[in-house]
């Protein structure tokens, strides 16, 4: 039995609309494409004004002066769109460039790197099972030889007795690739198959 | 034209009729084939398990509907083991159509009518928070400082859950399910990094790569890795739903896609070899 529910159907239509594209470019899809960005901008526009007014406005309603500067900043960030004032925006963006790198910088360096590195050269290539020590020794193997192919100063480490050293790294960011590409496959039918079932169990009512 | 070179060139409408008709097929007629649990999940689970009673759990709800076929259902099984637990929920959104998501995880857990949870004492949704990394360490800085009110517009100050929530330091466990790699990154860059906190993080499948070096490292503590690791979570948290589905839908497409590479590859290896000769 097909729902009656107007909500469904439209998000039906929208499915069906959208997924076409799968099968060819046509003029259903692109209403569907349009509309989305249409909702999507519209949205934005609604959650830019409500944060404006949530943390910037409320604000300085409430004595903090100090957020002008922030909406002055923001106001700035327009002038890119006048010829003679365009330099003005480089203000706010360097404000929100060196912003996020200082927030950021510290954290990275201790995550990606100093973390990495650590835990890396603390894990011990015998582990308690077979198992264990084979990804340890894969581990192992796949770190030094990856970081042994990006040493691109050093062209002897790239030729002669060493020169399968910087291959094998390469093969093992092939699998790596491979495996992302494994994940991604697995994503996409993971978000499609979210909808047909949607369509099979809310629109259609047959499972 | 020879049976190799047709494959080669399988018009894309039969491709997509046969991918469309392995996911109706198992959706019509499930299987029930038995699902393995990762050990991912199982340390999701184990992590959120662990809480004691009235711990602060800070959930960020970063996806959009791009990513609720495969992030929601996932979204869901965790809010139920955290409400079964009784666990005080803060939620956020650093992506925009987060705050579009959260009404429809919430119609999924019903905390009212199945756990008896009190919106402001045992749960707050505080809304989208624009820029990422810097909402993430405005958050964990000084909570009362950056949002007054509610995602309803609601002020904080008279909220029970938020009363003794001042920033990391009364946060027991920073959860988020995202979509962006920078989201990811993010909270495990400000929550783990800056404050050493319990973090657990639940992406697409596509971005499992890339995080999965900071669960290796112990700076994640759990990783719920796509619809897959959300059918895990609804196995163990005993709530199945739509990942559960899910996972026979899964098996069958993937088996799909893995004979179209095989076909695919031994074509054009037998093409190549027919063209050279």
């Amino acid at each position: 039995m097909v729902t009656m529910d107007p909500q469904i159907w439209l998000a039906a239509f929208f499915t069906i609309a959208a997924t076409s594209y799968a099968f060819r470019d046509n003029a259903v899809f692109k209403f569907a494409e349009y509309t989305f960005i249409g909702v999507a901008a519209a949205h934005q526009i609604v959650m830019g004004v409500k944060n404006i007014r949530d943390y910037g406005w409320t604000k300085i309603m409430e004595g903090q002066i100090i957020y002008v500067v922030v909406f002055v900043l923001g106001i700035m960030l327009y002038a890119r769109f006048h010829r003679d004032y365009y330099w003005m925006y480089r203000f706010p963006i360097a404000f929100l460039v060196g912003n996020g790198v200082g927030i950021s910088i510290r954290a990275a360096i201790h995550s990606d790197f100093i973390v990495q590195v650590s835990e890396t050269a603390r894990t011990p290539l015998i582990a308690g099972d077979a198992m264990g020590t084979i990804n340890a020794i894969i581990t192992f193997v796949g770190a030094v030889t990856a970081i042994f192919h990006f040493i691109f100063t050093q062209e002897k480490l790239h030729v002669g007795a060493v020169g399968w050293i910087p291959k094998i790294g390469r093969w093992m960011m092939l699998l790596a690739f491979g495996a992302s590409f494994g994940n991604t496959v697995m994503s996409r039918f993971g978000m499609y198959q979210g909808r047909v079932v949607f369509l099979l169990r809310e629109w259609l009512q047959v499972i | 034209m020879s049976i190799w070179e047709k494959l080669t060139s399988l018009p894309r409408e039969i491709v997509m009729t046969l991918v469309m008709l392995s996911i109706i097929v198992p959706a019509l007629n499930p299987l029930g084939l038995p699902l393995m649990t990762g050990q991912m999940s199982q340390d999701w689970y184990d992590t959120i398990d662990a809480l004691p009673a009235d711990s602060v759990v800070l959930f960020d709800v970063g996806y959009g509907s791009g990513g609720y076929p495969s992030l929601g259902p996932g979204n869901i099984a965790a809010f139920h083991q955290m409400f079964d637990k009784d666990l005080k929920i803060v939620i956020m959104a650093t992506s925009l159509e987060g705050t579009l998501m959260y009404p429809l995880v919430m119609a999924g857990v019903n905390p009212e009518g199945n756990y008896g949870a009190v919106y402001g004492e045992d749960y707050v949704f505080i809304g989208y928070i624009a820029g990422t990394q810097t909402a993430m360490a405005g958050v964990l800085g000084d909570l009362h400082d950056l949002v007054t009110n509610d995602y309803q517009g609601n002020p904080i100050s008279g909220m029970p859950i938020l009363d003794n929530v001042g920033g990391a330091d009364d946060i027991d466990l920073v959860a988020y399910v995202t979509t962006s790699g920078d989201i990811a990154e993010g909270w495990v860059y400000q929550a783990y990094s800056q404050y050493n906190m319990a973090v657990v993080g639940g992406t697409l499948s596509m971005m499992t790569t890339s995080i999965k070096p900071y669960y290796d490292s112990g700076q994640l503590l759990g990783i719920m890795d796509g619809i897959k690791g959300a059918a895990d979570l609804e196995f163990l948290t005993g709530h199945p739903g739509d990942a559960i589905v899910s996972s026979d839908i899964l098996t069958f497409s993937q088996t799909l896609v893995l004979i179209f590479i095989a076909v695919g590859n031994i074509s054009w290896f037998m093409t190549r070899k027919g063209g050279s000769s």
